[in-house]
């Protein structure tokens, strides 16, 4: 709840950008994206071992998107998720989104941008770019996550201390998040986004030109 | 004859049952949403106000007992919404709680959480002590999770959908955020279909994917195909709105109407969470 205040501003900062920057035309397009970032979460990506994971996507539709528009899209897809299929929960939607729709994706992007900075539309460097963001964006995501987890029992316990939400302090909740993503989860977040980029620069490079930074 | 065992590591398959397990928990929500029961029988504003107090009561109460009782409320409402329990407790209890009783686990024994002793085992010379302070945490955190995701669910399978995504208005939610939501939700039914279709399609005729490389290339193409297939969409779609009158300020319908049964609903749901508080704080 604490971080549905937090993303008040967020999402109005997110509202005035998309709305000087989107046209009228584009509401479907924001639309489209909410749904995108929603469905990437249904493709399974085979990985060594014969075994396969899904990918998060945020930082891909933060790339095709923009950072902003992209908030709103995760958004609406993590507002879908937990109102509509019980999913991810309502009451922490403010700090699933924190995560998932502020986080994530514009660390992702910011570092896509820098490694790709003045690089053609076509070019390797922003297939690179677009994997080291992914991994950023989703390896800084589990680490908030990590701290607003082993911060639930110095926050909230009761008097003789037992905790009241997670169990587990920082020196648990943090290394669990990281382990993760850092050796598994972030990977797949690679695979999928340098490769998506990869493809979508073969079929038509022009979508890495625009965006809502 | 498919192989189970190769069926449960085919990544084609397993995006199949994705997309089919989305379309399938949609189409059933709206079965039960369009049934008679009482608490489609609600004005949804009613319904989801209701239920969002007893969802703040769950997640602020410290008592297993008192959120029991939440739950217990949560199994009748669903009964007398025409909701079938056995496949109500399956949708809720199986994977969310059980996930959550993995997580406490290790919380339940002295190592990890210190104090009055309940039961001790010896397992290949490794003493367990599982002590009363780790017990209660995890009873509370596993019965809490439980009762949070029926509640949840029990709104989503009695409030059709596309009315629940309006009542976000009664909220101060602007109408474009709004609209946006409505709109997504449409658009992931065809999304859930076209995937369906793709990797039916790449099933036929590659079978299955033997190299874990070949099989991420065709994902990442498939998803860039998708991205691409759904903006061009977008143009047709902003043309079908342009001509059903859009102005660029979007107009919701609201079909709305509180009766007094409403209001006496929502009192009771008012009357059952104040209670609940009291007895939690005179606990």
């Amino acid at each position: 709840m604490v971080f549905g205040a937090v993303m008040i501003p967020i999402w109005s900062a997110a509202s005035k950008a998309v709305k000087t920057t989107l046209s009228v035309r584009q509401v479907p397009y924001l639309a489209i994206g909410a749904a995108f970032s929603f469905v990437i979460m249904m493709f399974n990506v085979p990985i060594p071992g014969g075994s396969s994971g899904h990918a998060v996507g945020g930082v891909l539709v933060a790339i095709l998107i923009g950072p902003w528009a992209a908030c709103i899209a995760v958004t609406v897809a993590l507002v879908i998720q937990a109102l509509l299929f019980g999913d991810g929960g309502i009451t922490a939607i403010g700090a699933n989104s924190f995560n998932m729709a502020f986080v994530l994706p514009f660390i992702g992007y910011y570092v896509y941008k820098i490694i790709s900075s003045g690089s053609p539309a076509g070019s390797t460097r922003r297939i690179i770019g677009a994997g080291a963001g992914a991994y950023a964006g989703i390896c800084a995501a589990a680490l908030f996550a990590g701290i607003e987890f082993g911060l639930q029992p110095l926050l909230y316990h009761t008097a003789n201390g037992q905790a009241l939400y997670c169990p587990y302090g920082l020196n648990v909740a943090v290394p669990a998040m990281l382990f993760g993503h850092l050796l598994f989860i972030g990977w797949v977040e690679v695979i999928v986004t340098a490769l998506a980029v990869k493809y979508l620069q073969k079929q038509d490079a022009v979508f890495f030109d625009g965006g809502i930074s | 004859m498919s192989n189970p065992l190769h069926k449960k590591h085919d990544f084609i398959e397993r995006s199949i049952l994705s997309a089919l397990a989305f379309l399938k928990d949609a189409t059933l929500s709206e079965e039960y949403a369009n049934r008679k029961g009482f608490l489609q029988s609600l004005d949804p504003r009613f319904n989801t106000i209701s239920f969002l107090a007893f969802l703040v009561t769950a997640v602020s109460l410290k008592s297993a007992l008192l959120i029991s009782s939440l739950y217990l409320l949560c199994l009748i409402l669903a009964t007398l919404s025409g909701i079938p329990i056995r496949k109500f407790l399956l949708r809720t209890l199986i994977f969310i709680p059980l996930f959550s009783l993995f997580i406490v686990l290790p919380t339940l024994f002295s190592f990890v959480t210190p104090g009055e002793p309940v039961w001790s085992f010896h397992v290949v010379g490794i003493t367990g002590i599982i002590t009363r302070p780790g017990l209660d945490g995890a009873v509370l955190f596993v019965v809490r999770v439980a009762a949070s995701v029926s509640l949840v669910v029990l709104l989503s399978m009695t409030t059709r959908h596309s009315e629940l995504l309006k009542v976000l208005r009664v909220f101060g939610i602007p109408q474009v955020f709004v609209l946006t939501v409505s709109m997504s939700y449409r658009y992931l039914y065809l999304f859930a279909t076209m995937i369906e279709n793709i990797f039916t399609a790449v099933k036929s005729r590659v079978g299955v994917v033997s190299h874990h490389r070949h099989g991420q290339n065709i994902v990442a193409w498939n998803i860039a195909n998708t991205w691409n297939r759904t903006t061009q969409m977008s143009e047709d779609v902003y043309m079908a709105m342009l001509s059903r009158g859009y102005t660029g300020e979007p107009r919701l319908l609201s079909a709305f109407h509180a009766k007094p049964q409403d209001w006496l609903w929502l009192l009771c749901a008012v009357v059952i969470c104040a209670f609940l508080f009291y007895k939690g704080y005179t606990l």
